[in-house]
């Protein structure tokens, strides 16, 4: 019945055995203060980005906005309670709820702009594949974890690929192609973690490589379309910005324009007339980063993306102190998913990647998206709390 | 069945049948393979944030500036503000057509709602009262051209108009503006001469972008208002307006440059002899149908000062309102005036119909044949009923079945004698090769067979056939059963042409133009409409002249006086001795008038039809200029009948004196 390791005995003792006030002390003060800091100041420029977007109510996004935060810092401190052993012991029951969560999408939710991404409970959306990301990762982990001494057999890579593959392309069909590729970087990361062979590793970037390219060029050429147009468009079309400004790379020329207007210092909140009069498209959501970068200039966005590169350091260096091998594979997993969203959505804004749907973490405003982040950082906090400090094993 | 099999505990190797041991199972270490992997990891970090920041760096530190100019852009939406269309006058500068202020309905199809686009067309169609499809052709027209707006209706009545104000927000991209539209003081008058203004279309755009025309100006699509655009149009004026992304006004227009309004255009035309002459025509088919020329149903007044060729009346009927092209045109409307049954009223019969011109065409024979030294002007010749020529007797009748006797030119030209120029034009035909073809050489000299040079306006050539004419147009392949005939010049040719019937055609411009030599003692006229661009003036400010076309200075002919007096002689008997055929018309009439009926046959629609001509002119009197006149009405029989008494009218309006017996007579 159960399967456990070392790590999985030693656990409850060593949580009987701690005080609170100890545990307090072992966690990473470091990442969880740049996590609170990336909160408040995406909050406040969530603030000045959405001031004009209601009229009469200036404050109508900020106040979800901040009942979102309330509800991912609660989830943050019972992730942080909760030993993740117990993930890894339920990881199959977590990848079932996975594959459920990410179902529900098709019959319940309504079709925004041609995708089924949300369900409406009440007042609420709820975008079930944002959650899917931290469970997939949890769930991945602890497959990987039960066979960390078999992960030189490429047959166990290639279960782990295929069970993998059933969620991405549940939600690539939603469709959801940024969240896909998300879960795509995040199984990368579990299996580079976790330690299989670089033949593999290399192979596996090669077969993405290959993948894209015979997904946007060669399949087409033989008349084989797995993108719709707009994917197609949005995914190449950073390529050329000049081509198409009227449609689809409009959206990104009127971003570069309003992060380039930011400047040094950037316009203020009233000046800031991309974001004010509606230029930059979807200032709130995807493109929140360019309106934040046109209101704050490049003093303001820089320090945005120095808290996220601290994160990103300390998620690493949880991965070095993890107690357990599901322990430093989830906090691979969680990290590099991370970095991947921050980066293609940052990018993206930037013209310097393709246009997908990725929120940016902690700013964009959207509650799914801010308590499954705070939850993963939740996790995060608790392998580091449990792990062993400076490198050296605990307990 | 290999998801089964991954799930599935029992076949690892190390733990297939025992539970784990944790003496056996090694502990968790952190590898230097893992190190080394989480270093990777943790420099491909750095080189995204690095990836990241530089290009942050780039775009908002070094290149800040351009970016900022290109926000500050994005919001301004420069509109150009119509600038008032120049006013056209009369001679005496009276105006003819002006502006008055409009409502306009635009629609902006960049503003227009992503969802639900076509709905509010159709409800903007039923508003407006045009068909959806117009709109949408006009957007699809537009296509390439975001930033300027449609003009779905002008001259749109008010209460439509505030009703579009008042549900703003119902219609998005659709604004109601104040606009010009032009104002026909006379209703129809001159309307084939004024032309009319209209949006400029496709290829009207891509030929003159280079002159600042741009989508969605007006302008001038026929006549006047098309041939002098440039100085009708005035400049347009920039304005600025600050918009939001859904193009919202967000600032006041702010005027970047005032509009110059167009420059006036003063015409050659008389308002008054024009509106004689538009009278006159009419007057001439009613004559025509009392007549029980049945079918008479239009007609043309060409009036020219003799001395320079300035138009003083250029009339055409039937006739149209041009108000019909103000606003959006109606397409039923705007096909009537093109229409067979209503006889084409868009057509300028003055300048464009083509008619042989019959019997007026005989001056133009006898100075032929006089300078050619083949007619002497007071030698008899007899005029008989009846003539034959060629090797098959042909028989050619004069109009007259009751004459016979000897006449001098000016004699036959007064009576209209056809046996008599029968009898030059087969002087003509028996003329050595050599000699080619005299007669069509001066009638060409004299203007035929080519446009007149009128500056406003398309015009017709007319046809004036020749040898090389008949070979060109009788081929196998347009006339397979005939052509070997046909194609010859015969006999006939020459004898029909000096009475000017057969191929001749000729335009009622043409036919002026002629007699206008004979007014002014042989110098050709280049026939012009406009006298000069000007500043318009106000109550208390005269207008300025800022351009005058002086008139192309006349042609002096080489024409012997001896003849063209003879000419004279026989243009003056007819409307004064009792053998001329109009005297009956211009008999009492005080001023000395010198004319020449015709009767000139045309098929139309399958029969023989008689177009009433009369051309002639009067000299400077009682302080009035001399006048070059012609007058046809088309299917109007006799000359004498219809188109002599529609000259008399304009004469009489022309001199401000009449006649004071009126005896119209059938009479060629």
């Amino acid at each position: 019945m159960a399967i456990s390791d070392y790590a999985s005995r030693s656990a409850p003792r060593e949580r009987e055995g701690s005080a609170v006030l100890a545990f307090v002390r072992r966690l990473d003060w470091v990442l969880f203060g740049a996590v609170v800091a990336v909160v408040a100041y995406g909050l406040w420029g969530v603030a000045g980005i959405t001031r004009f977007e209601v009229e009469g109510d200036e404050r109508y996004y900020v106040v979800r906005q901040a009942i979102a935060i309330g509800l991912g810092f609660a989830g943050l401190l019972v992730a942080l309670a909760v030993d993740p052993e117990r993930y890894r012991r339920a990881y199959r029951s977590i990848f079932g709820s996975t594959i459920l969560l990410v179902l529900l999408v098709f019959p319940f939710a309504d079709e925004t702009r041609g995708a089924k991404r949300w369900i409406e409970l009440g007042p609420f959306q709820f975008q079930p594949s944002e959650f899917g990301k931290l469970l997939f990762v949890l769930a991945l982990a602890g497959f990987l974890a039960d066979r960390a001494r078999r992960l030189h057999e490429g047959r166990v890579v290639f279960q782990a690929l295929a069970l993998g593959a059933i969620p991405i392309a549940l939600v690539f069909k939603q469709p959801d192609l940024g969240t896909a590729l998300v879960y795509g970087a995040a199984l990368l990361a579990c299996l580079f973690v976790a330690g299989i062979r670089w033949p593999h590793f290399i192979g596996l970037l090669a077969l993405g490589v290959a993948s894209a390219v015979s997904v946007l060029v060669l399949l087409p050429r033989l008349g084989v379309e797995l993108l719709e147009p707009y994917q197609k468009d949005r995914l190449t079309g950073f390529t050329q910005p000049d081509f198409d400004p009227g449609d689809t790379t409009y959206n990104v020329n009127q971003s570069i324009t309003a992060i380039g207007s930011g400047g040094f210092d950037g316009r203020g909140v009233a000046g800031a007339t991309q974001t004010r009069f509606g230029f930059t498209p979807e200032s709130r959501t995807d493109f929140v980063f360019s309106s934040f970068a046109e209101q704050r200039g490049f003093v303001g966005a820089a320090l945005l993306l120095g808290l996220y590169l601290l994160i990103v350091w300390r998620g690493l260096r949880v991965v070095t102190v993890a107690r357990d091998a599901f322990g430093a594979i989830v906090a691979g997993g969680i990290v590099l998913a991370f970095l991947f969203q921050v980066f293609v959505n940052v990018g993206m804004t930037m013209g310097l990647a393709p246009v997908t749907g990725i929120p940016l973490p902690f700013v964009t405003v959207g509650g799914s998206s801010m308590v499954v982040n705070l939850l993963a950082m939740g996790v995060l906090l608790s392998i580091h709390a449990r792990g062993s400090l400076g490198g050296r094993r605990a307990g | 069945m290999a998801r089964n099999s991954a799930f599935n505990e029992r076949r690892s190797s190390s733990g297939r049948f025992l539970p784990p041991d944790p003496r056996v199972a090694e502990p968790y270490r952190f590898t230097p393979q893992l190190a080394l992997r989480v270093g990777m990891l943790g420099a491909v970090a750095l080189a995204v944030f690095a990836a990241l920041f530089l290009r942050l760096w780039a775009l908002q530190v070094l290149s800040g500036d351009k970016y900022l100019v290109a926000a500050r852009e994005n919001q301004i939406r420069t509109v150009r503000v119509e600038a008032p269309r120049g006013p056209i006058l009369d001679r005496n500068g009276l105006p003819l057509v002006t502006n008055i202020p409009g409502t306009a309905v635009q629609l902006w199809p960049a503003d227009m709602p992503k969802q639900g686009r076509y709905r509010m067309v159709q409800r903007l169609a039923s508003i407006l009262h045009v068909r959806p499809a117009q709109i949408t052709e006009a957007i699809e027209a537009r296509r390439g051209d975001p930033l300027t707006p449609i003009t779905v209706k002008s001259a749109v009545p008010w209460d439509r108009a505030s009703y579009l104000k008042e549900h703003k927000s119902e219609f998005p991209g659709v604004s109601v503006v104040t606009t010009y539209l032009r104002n026909y003081e006379h209703r129809s008058l001159a309307a084939q001469i004024l032309g009319h203004v209209g949006e400029i279309s496709r290829d009207e755009l891509k030929a003159k972008k280079a002159d600042g025309y741009r989508g969605g100006d007006k302008i001038g699509k026929d006549g006047v208002e098309s041939s002098f655009d440039s100085s009708l149009r005035g400049t347009a004026g920039l304005a600025q307006l600050r918009v939001d992304s859904l193009g919202r006004p967000q600032s006041p227009f702010q005027v970047q440059q005032f509009p110059a309004a167009g420059y006036g255009v003063r015409l050659t035309i008389d308002l008054k002899l024009q509106r004689a002459a538009e009278k006159a025509i009419r007057y001439g088919i009613e004559r025509a149908l009392e007549n029980e020329n049945w079918w008479a149903n239009g007609g043309a007044i060409v009036a020219l000062d003799p001395t320079d060729g300035e138009v003083l009346a250029l009339a055409s009927n039937p006739t149209f309102k041009p108000s019909v092209y103000v606003g959006r045109p109606v397409g039923k409307k705007l096909r009537a005036l093109e229409a067979p049954e209503a006889n084409y009223p868009l057509l300028n019969r003055a300048t464009s119909g083509r008619y042989p011109p019959g019997s007026t065409f005989k001056p133009v024979t006898a100075l032929a044949a006089m300078e050619e030294g083949i007619l002497s002007p007071y030698q008899a010749l007899q005029c008989t009923p009846v003539a034959y020529y060629g090797n098959d007797r042909q028989e050619f009748r004069n109009w007259n079945p009751n004459v016979n006797e000897a006449m001098t030119l000016p004699h036959a030209l007064a009576a209209s004698c056809d046996t008599y120029f029968y009898e030059v034009g087969n002087k003509f035909y028996g003329l050595p090769e050599r000699r080619g073809q005299p007669l069509q050489r001066w009638a060409r000299l004299f203007g035929f067979g080519q446009a007149s040079g009128l500056d406003v306006g398309g015009e017709d050539a007319g046809l004036l056939p020749t040898i090389r004419w008949k070979r060109a147009t009788y081929t196998k392949e347009s006339y397979p059963k005939t052509w070997k005939i046909d194609r010859l010049w015969k006999p006939g040719d020459s004898i029909q042409l000096a009475i000017g019937q057969k191929d001749l055609l000729v335009t009622p411009l043409q036919m002026t133009r002629f007699y206008a030599i004979l007014a002014n003692g042989g110098k050709l006229v280049t026939p012009h409409l406009v006298s000069s661009v000007e500043q318009p003036g106000s109550a208390d400010r005269p207008s300025v002249v800022l351009q005058r076309f002086a008139p192309t200075p006349p042609t002096q002919l080489p024409l012997t006086g001896e003849y063209l007096a003879a000419v004279q002689e026989g243009l003056s008997a007819a409307t004064s001795e009792s053998y001329g055929t109009s005297v009956g018309v211009f008999g009492s009439f005080p001023v000395p008038i010198y004319g020449k009926t015709g009767t000139a046959e045309k098929v139309v629609d399958g029969r023989l039809r008689d177009q009433s001509w009369w051309c002639g002119y009067g000299p400077e009197w009682g302080g009035r200029s001399a006048i070059a006149l012609c007058a046809l009405i088309e299917n109007g029989g006799f000359g004498g009948e219809a188109a002599a008494p529609a000259a008399l009218k304009v004469l009489e309006a022309h001199y401000g004196v009449r006649a004071t017996v009126f005896a119209e007579r059938a009479s060629d």
